[in-house]
């Protein structure tokens, strides 16, 4: 019995994130729990951090212009999703900039990580 | 180098849930701790609650009430972190000489190269035993803290052990003395 609680707990978690991670990219979307749409903007800023690291790698970008650009295109990234597409009133969350805080930290040790490997890896010229 | 910097990365990963296995055997399953993180998440939602719903009147009996579960779920939050204390301490102790161990491995290796100069005070974590001028070479530590700070963060949300937000901000209040901004 226990087991089969277990079993159906577990799916229902499967199922809420699944559609965590949908409803984020509907726009407009009604968000009772607090907690979870903090989730969203985390995660997504954790995405967004490599993918920049990844480019400004790529690119490369380098130097404290490089710095300024990431934070400036994370806070307005995040900024438009929150107040233009998901119309979220930000007092609720105690101003915009909790929202603009939440995550960051780790975001930008990831961005850095994966700047500084693709930037050692492509544009150092010594690979070993 | 880029070897170095791509295992260093692993490091961190293998460090990381080595971290959170070891918390997780010694701290989170334990009845204790789960008896008093539900206590302490359950407390600080209906502190939130009451203090969103009561805080703009000047009602002394509401604002008694309130007092008195801060000082409840202080307790808690001081429980709670003694509970996980002990074990941090050994988790510490392991990892100290693990980071020691890769310290001496990689001293005076050049791991990887910085695209940007950093300023003064991170010249120091940055170039930490390393030969030469060049600020732009990375030392093992700084990348090992860049990882660690956020691979671990990461694994412990995605393994569901971090506090919650209620709770931290409700705890972290509790540091300070109380905000105007709370009784509003």
């Amino acid at each position: 019995m226990s087991a089969k609680n277990k079993s159906s707990d577990i799916a229902n978690k499967g199922k809420s994130s699944v559609s965590l991670w949908k409803r984020a990219f509907i726009a407009n979307e009604e968000w009772d729990d607090k907690e979870e749409f903090l989730d969203v903007i985390y995660w997504m800023r954790q995405i967004i951090g490599i993918i920049l690291g990844l480019c400004w790698g790529l690119l490369p970008l380098k130097g404290f212009f490089g710095l300024v650009l990431f934070v400036l295109v994370n806070a307005a990234v995040i900024y438009v999703y929150v107040s233009n597409f998901q119309n979220i009133d930000e007092e609720e969350y105690g101003g915009m900039w909790e929202i603009t805080k939440e995550g960051f930290m780790t975001s930008f040790a990831g961005f850095l990580v994966t700047w500084i490997i693709m930037y050692t890896g492509l544009h150092s010229g010594s690979l070993l | 180098m880029w070897s170095d910097s791509l295992l260093i990365v692993f490091i961190s990963i293998c460090t990381a849930f080595l971290g959170e296995g070891l918390t997780w055997i010694l701290v989170y399953r334990t009845e204790k701790y789960q008896k008093l993180k539900v206590e302490v998440e359950r407390q600080s939602k209906k502190l939130e609650k009451r203090k969103e719903a009561h805080g703009d009147s000047l009602d002394k009996q509401h604002k008694k009430k309130i007092e008195r579960e801060e000082e409840r779920l202080k307790n808690n939050n001081r429980d709670l972190s003694l509970v996980k204390m002990k074990s941090m301490f050994a988790i510490g102790f392991a990892f100290t000489a693990l980071l020691s161990m890769f310290n001496s491995i990689f001293d005076g290796r050049v791991v990887a190269k910085l695209p940007f100069y950093p300023i003064s005070w991170v010249q120091g974590l940055s170039h930490r035993n390393l030969p030469g001028d060049d600020y732009t070479d990375c030392s093992f530590i700084f990348l090992y803290i860049l990882c660690t700070m956020s691979i671990r963060q990461n694994i412990q949300k995605l393994l569901g052990f971090a506090p919650s937000r209620v709770a931290s901000k409700q705890g972290g209040a509790l540091f300070g003395a109380p905000s105007p901004a709370q009784f509003k």
